[in-house]
């Protein structure tokens, strides 16, 4: 996967709209800085398999105490976190 | 009535032998002195005959995997769609421990991080023997009776006259056959519904996860925690019976339906009601998260004692849920289009009545006062 911030939030966000289209949902107008668990566009357990994916595509591993809003509540914050601990930020 | 075919002894040396062939089906018919399958030891093959005639109701065994002489491999049934007996005097889910470790087997506990408890043992002390059978059943054998669950997957036991493909099950795909045959055969399923205001949960739930910094919303966790506090107060929810015997668990381990991808997981948080809200919420989410990575140990999603479901993300007015085997309820949560919230319970007849798994709905469509 590129390491580039537009392209992660890019596959963040697409990842995202197939979750959301899995619950009858629209998250194409999800913008970068909005927090995901506020949006309504995908519940809970919509953000898990996120993070999952997550992980999975970027080959790494979000402790549980690292499992936060300021790290994962945003497609932004969610870039930024991988870049770091990526050591790329 | 059923009858047994049990795992022959081939020589005084082997307590156990492999299940080298089988030529039987679950739902075939077969014939006293059929031959049904094969077992061996390093010294000799010995064929398994039918007792009786009949029809198979459920395989005990796996080719290739080591079986206990004289355990039950098949039970045959004088009709297709007969019960799988429960084994005699062994409580669903009861693990037969409380035999001290030899030396060896303690060391081999500790390098996998298992309890003694945990694993069964097949003589006065727990020994390599018993640890090595129980990681190569992924734990299973833990749980004896719950491998008696029967596993007939319909009434209809040839294949039908129209053209098609027989297509083998995933593991978590035989695991939701064993439940819903287990809830079709043995369980007396009822089912109560209550509606109630959402609002005062979703406002408990916002609170305690600003409180404690969560990215997910946990209400659904403190829901199904709640539960396991009814459950506390409550043995009779947190039961099944064995033969005409109601078996209380001394311990509340929550089964939590969790949806990965197209895999439908039943995590269970084991020995739930000593962890406290906090630790339980943490705690089923950590299961969340690795069972939408496909990692859960298998020990992870067995031993249910009592169950916990929600479809609101499916947005489903109403959710009847099958019960996880020898388990006395399960409670489902949905939302109505309308906004309100409903709280459904499939519930064990032989366990407990309607008036009780309403009264526990009841209980449960209100948080606690403070979070």
């Amino acid at each position: 996967m590129n390491l580039d911030r537009a392209s992660i939030i890019a596959s963040i966000k697409a990842e995202i709209v197939k979750i959301a289209a899995t619950l009858d949902g629209d998250a194409s107008d999800l913008q970068p800085d909005e927090l995901i668990p506020a949006s309504g566009y995908i519940d809970s357990a919509g953000l898990l398999e996120l993070i999952g994916w997550f992980e999975a595509s970027y080959d790494f591993r979000v402790p549980a105490e690292e499992f936060t809003v300021d790290n994962l509540g945003t497609m932004d914050a969610m870039a930024g976190y991988l870049l770091r601990r990526k050591g790329a930020a | 009535m059923a009858f047994a075919i049990h795992v022959p002894r081939i020589n005084n040396n082997d307590d156990e032998v492999k299940l080298a062939g089988l030529q039987i089906a679950v739902g075939s018919r077969v014939t006293k002195g059929q031959i049904v399958g094969q077992v061996e030891t390093d010294k000799a093959v010995v064929d398994v005959e039918a007792g009786n005639d009949g029809f198979v109701l459920a395989i005990l065994g796996e080719v290739d995997a080591t079986v206990s002489v004289g355990s039950v491999l098949v039970w045959v049934g004088q009709t297709v769609d007969e019960a799988v007996p429960l084994p005699q005097g062994t409580p669903p889910g009861a693990v037969s421990t409380s035999s001290a470790p030899t030396a060896k087997a303690g060391a081999l506990l500790a390098e996998h991080g298992l309890d003694a408890a945990q694993v069964p043992a097949s003589g006065e002390r727990l020994t390599v023997a018993d640890v090595e059978r129980f990681l190569a059943t992924g734990g299973a054998a833990s749980t004896p009776s719950r491998a008696a669950v029967p596993a007939t997957a319909s009434k209809v036991d040839s294949v039908p006259d129209v053209a098609g493909e027989l297509k083998l099950l995933k593991s978590e795909e035989k695991g939701m056959l064993a439940t819903v045959t287990w809830h079709r055969d043995v369980a007396v399923p009822g089912y109560v519904e209550v509606s109630y205001d959402p609002a005062p949960w979703d406002e408990y739930a916002q609170t305690f996860g600003q409180q404690h910094g969560l990215l997910l919303s946990p209400l659904l966790p403190l829901m199904a925690w709640r539960l396991v506090e009814l459950a506390a107060e409550s043995p009779r929810l947190n039961a099944t019976i064995v033969g005409s015997k109601r078996y209380e668990y001394a311990e509340v381990n929550v089964g939590f339906t969790v949806q990965a991808g197209d895999v439908l997981y039943l995590a269970v948080v084991r020995n739930s009601a000593a962890l406290g809200p906090l630790g339980f919420v943490t705690g089923l989410v950590d299961l969340q998260r690795r069972a939408a990575g496909h990692k859960l140990g298998p020990l992870e999603t067995q031993g249910a004692t009592i169950g916990f479901s929600s479809m609101a993300r499916w947005k489903v007015s109403r959710h009847i849920p099958i019960l996880p085997p020898h388990t006395a309820i399960m409670v489902a949560h949905a939302v109505a289009p309308d906004g309100s919230g409903v709280l459904g319970a499939t519930y064990d007849h032989r366990v407990l009545n309607g008036s009780e798994a309403a009264a526990t709905l009841r209980k449960l469509c209100k948080p606690p006062k403070a979070p």
